[in-house]
């Protein structure tokens, strides 16, 4: 079946099955591999995308569900993002693999709280598992971010 | 993803030719081996550097390590350099293999690569000197560039190679002195960071090949287990299926796409043939282990200094305690996966996320057939190895597949499989004993460990019986605490679950045991854990340092919020010594570890981030195994197949505060992405324990209840 995604600002045309997950749209259809699979299962976040702005796990994401959507992907940030510029600040990753599903869910949390606590940014980073144990350099990334986005508002 | 001949033709530039008096057997291969002034290093007319390393990256910073190790030995900009992991090939084996494991990638690589890049600096210093006529004494290489002062000449190192190439490399080059090294020890950007930061390509998951299928594996889910028979036209009705194919231990279902793939794995209908361990479960695994404690059971000796019976007999009390922790499974974030791409000239070209090449070369070679020259490893980044990928158990099933399908195959595993498949860290057991003398001094330890042996199940070779394996006694073995009698053994209790080394290996379990027992030594006699660890390391003050300072920077005694308390702990790991103290306490029952002091003395180091950066990932790594990892085992397969049932540390977990001491002692550099780990479980249990005086006997600590 044809469907219509609206990836990263772009129309984009894929013949799919209605039912198969966004990530495979974006890894296998749209060539976008910034997105991961981990588990499948919503239980690890390495495929965290944003739908219409909400930090969503596209492996269990159903194509026919965001057909009007708006998604963004890794891909979409530009890699001048603050919070991409904050993770190499703080030199974040160690493998690698669940950073970019680290990176989309600290964007969509900094979309809705830009200022968050300590305990706002740990309970909105929750989802995303990093078996490297990066999450103290995560917290901090997040946290310079924040800062950086609030003055580049303020000024 | 290029090959290295892709690599090079692309880059255009390599038009100049260096010498190649120590290239690889793969860079002849690749017909590319007048590029290299030596094994490691590759510079382009433009003069960049790439070095080919020895080593994977996983995410322990090994590349990086490499790239500042050759920087400031060769003389160029830190910018300049690229690193790819090299093709199997003898400069690049330890001990006759390819691989990254135990810690040893810059401790092992340092010298080596230093003395290449020390040749390389002076055969094209030596080129500029003969085309200016000066002495090569005079020239030195500063950012890229052969320099002559006296004349005010300078050569990029790029238009030099060609001049290089005649002149051989000297056996003894002078290494330069610390004051010229301008990135080791400081904080460097890591190099591999910025692609990851920005999503690029960098995993064998996210490699294509014209014409690539997509091959999902149905594996036995029993330990061991080989296919029987499965219906090929269950997978008719799912679009996008093109075939089914019988692969060692299972089938594969090859798909147009990853989705369609899966899809028909589902549908699948497969049986396996029965196995002798059918109902194979954790239970009796432990009670197979905790016999095997009985003193009466034959036990190989480890470790025997002083007389134990008599120690014993002589002691005011003898103290004992039993203690067990689970199967744990590496659980990487990426699930296996590889590339195979078999061409027109024979040759298997794979793209894989492997830790061990050669290993892993032997193994797809003999599924295809063919000699191992005839295959080409690309090494990708791995997204993460933690020692899952030293195997080679999901390699010939890919080739396999390719041979049978005839196109590019991209094969992969679902976490299902990458749990299910087994190679865990073992489950353990042991007795430890101490003899304690009327003033509460250790005179004797007894430690009796039982359990499957790590080697039997992972070393081609196996492991005979009446031989010992050596992590099932790692670390108590070789430990520094001296009392007059010392005995260690190890009874071995075979099991059919296939075992891999676990990120410090046998550190993590005999660590736990053996420093979770001192602080139950230590409240048996009345005494400070801390000062009866300084007196069973009074005659080594480099341990003593270690502990000192973790217990100086974590306030050691000074008093704490209600409800709150410390515990310490120190391992030694791979050549370097850590100890760690933790601050913990009790919110709605679970465990909180707000604050985690770690003093490492490692020898010297190379990166002062990538080591801050290993500490707090081994620390957080080991928190998630202590709190709630297991590997639950039932009807002879893994009961936890996914995350949902075998949690991993989320960042909410995670200590409020880490702080990393890093102890340069110039004693011979140690490991650094292992010895942070083992710690942190009895820093941790030793709190908790001081917390609410219930002794902690096994692991993890989601299994027992705290007021």
């Amino acid at each position: 079946m044809q469907i219509t995604l609206k990836v990263n600002g772009q129309a984009r045309s894929i013949d799919a099955d209605p039912d198969m997950p966004l990530l495979w749209a974006l890894r296998d259809f749209l060539g976008l591999k910034g997105a991961k699979y981990g588990c499948g299962i919503a239980a690890c976040g390495a495929c965290t995308v944003q739908v219409n702005g909400r930090a969503m796990r596209s492996c269990v994401v159903p194509l026919k569900s965001v057909a009007n959507a708006e998604i963004r992907s890794i891909e979409g940030l530009g890699g001048q993002h603050p919070v991409q510029q904050a993770w190499l600040e703080d030199q974040v990753p160690q493998c690698g693999y669940c950073q970019t599903g680290q990176i989309m869910q600290a964007v969509a949390l900094l979309e809705q709280n830009p200022n968050p606590t300590r305990e706002e940014i740990r309970a909105g980073m929750e989802g995303v598992l990093c078996r490297c144990g990066t999450y103290p350099r995560i917290e901090a990334a997040v946290r310079r971010a924040a800062d950086a986005m609030t003055a580049r508002k303020g000024s | 993803m290029l090959t290295r001949r892709e690599f090079v033709l692309g880059s255009g530039a390599l038009a100049v030719a260096v010498s190649v008096p120590l290239r690889s057997d793969a860079a002849v291969e690749a017909g590319v081996g007048e590029r290299f002034v030596t094994a490691y290093l590759e510079i382009a007319a433009d003069g960049r550097v790439t070095l080919h390393s020895p080593t994977t990256e996983m995410g322990q910073g090994t590349h990086t390590g490499h790239a500042v190790i050759i920087a400031d030995e060769l003389g160029v900009d830190l910018e300049r350099v690229g690193v790819v992991t090299a093709e199997p090939a003898d400069p690049f084996r330890r001990n006759g293999q390819m691989g990254s494991g135990g810690s040893w990638g810059v401790r092992y690589w340092y010298q080596p690569l230093r003395k290449a890049s020390a040749q390389a600096r002076e055969v094209l210093i030596a080129a500029a000197a003969a085309q200016w006529s000066v002495p090569a004494a005079e020239c030195v290489l500063e950012h890229g560039e052969v320099v002559h002062a006296k004349s005010q000449r300078r050569a990029g190192i790029g238009s030099l190679a060609a001049a290089a190439a005649a002149l051989p490399l000297p056996a003894e080059p002078a290494l330069r002195p610390k004051s010229e090294l301008r990135y080791t020890g400081r904080k460097v950007p890591r190099v591999d960071l910025a692609p990851k930061v920005r999503g690029e390509p960098v995993f064998a998951s996210d490699v294509e090949r014209p014409g690539m299928v997509y091959a999902c594996a149905v594996l036995s889910p029993v330990f061991g287990g080989e296919l029987e028979r499965f219906e090929r036209d269950s997978v008719d009705p799912v679009p996008g299926v093109l075939d089914v194919v019988a692969v060692p231990g299972g089938a594969a279902v090859v798909a147009t796409h990853t989705w369609a793939a899966m899809r028909g794995a589902e549908a699948l209908k497969i049986r396996f043939k029965p196995t002798a361990h059918e109902a194979l479960d954790s239970a009796a695994i432990s009670r197979q282990m905790r016999a095997a404690l009985d003193p009466e059971v034959a036990a190989i000796e480890a470790r025997r200094d002083g007389d134990w019976a008599a120690v014993a007999k002589a002691a005011k009390r003898v103290v004992s305690a039993d203690y067990e922790v689970p199967y744990l499974s590496h659980a990487p974030m990426e699930p296996w996966n590889c590339i195979v791409e078999i061409g027109g000239d024979g040759v298997v070209h794979i793209w894989a996320p492997v830790q061990t090449q050669d290993r892993n070369r032997t193994a797809a070679a003999a599924a295809a057939g063919v000699p191992p020259e005839k295959v080409r490893l690309h090494t990708t980044l791995l997204g993460g190895g933690f020692g899952r990928r030293l195997g080679s158990d999901g390699i010939a099933a890919a080739v396999v597949t390719a041979r049978a399908v005839n196109k590019p195959v991209k094969f992969f595993w679902r976490r299902e499989e990458e749990f299910g498949q087994g190679w865990y860290r073992p489950a353990q057991v042991a007795r430890m004993e101490a003899a304690l003398d009327a003033e509460g001094r250790v005179t004797g330890l007894r430690v009796r460990t039982a359990g499957p042996a790590l080697s039997a199940s992972f070393s081609p070779q196996g492991l005979p019986a009446g031989q010992l394996d050596g992590s099932s006694v790692q670390t108590i073995r070789e430990s520094r605490y001296k009392p007059s009698a010392f005995l260690v053994e190890w009874a071995r209790v075979d099991q059919p679950v296939p075992m891999a080394p676990w990120r410090s290996v046998g550190a993590t379990q005999n660590g736990y045991f053996l420093e979770s027992f001192v602080d139950e030594v230590a409240r048996a006699a009345n005494r400070d854990p801390y000062e009866l660890r300084r007196e069973l390391l009074s005659h080594d003050p480099r341990a003593l340092k270690v502990i000192e300072t973790a217990a100086k920077a974590a306030d050691w005694g000074q008093p704490l919020p209600a409800g709150r308390a410390r515990g310490m702990a120190f391992v030694e790991s791979y050549g370097s010594l850590c100890a760690e103290v933790a601050e913990v306490s009790l919110r709605d029952g679970k465990p909180v570890v707000h604050r985690v002091v770690c003093a490492l003395d490692c020898g010297s180091i190379v990166l002062a981030d990538g080591v801050r950066s290993q500490v707090e990932g081994g620390i957080v790594q080991g928190l998630s195994a202590t709190m709630e990892e297991a590997v639950r085992i039932a009807q002879g397969r893994a009961a936890d197949r996914n995350f949902d049932t075998y949690p991993l540390l989320r960042i909410t977990q995670s200590p409020e505060r880490i702080e990393t001491i890093i102890i340069e002692s110039g004693e011979t550099m140690g490991g650094v992405g292992e010895p942070p780990l083992p710690p942190i479980a009895p820093a941790v249990v030793n709190a908790l324990v001081a917390l609410t005086g219930k002794p902690i006997r096994d692991l993890p600590l989601s299994k027992h209840r705290f007021a």
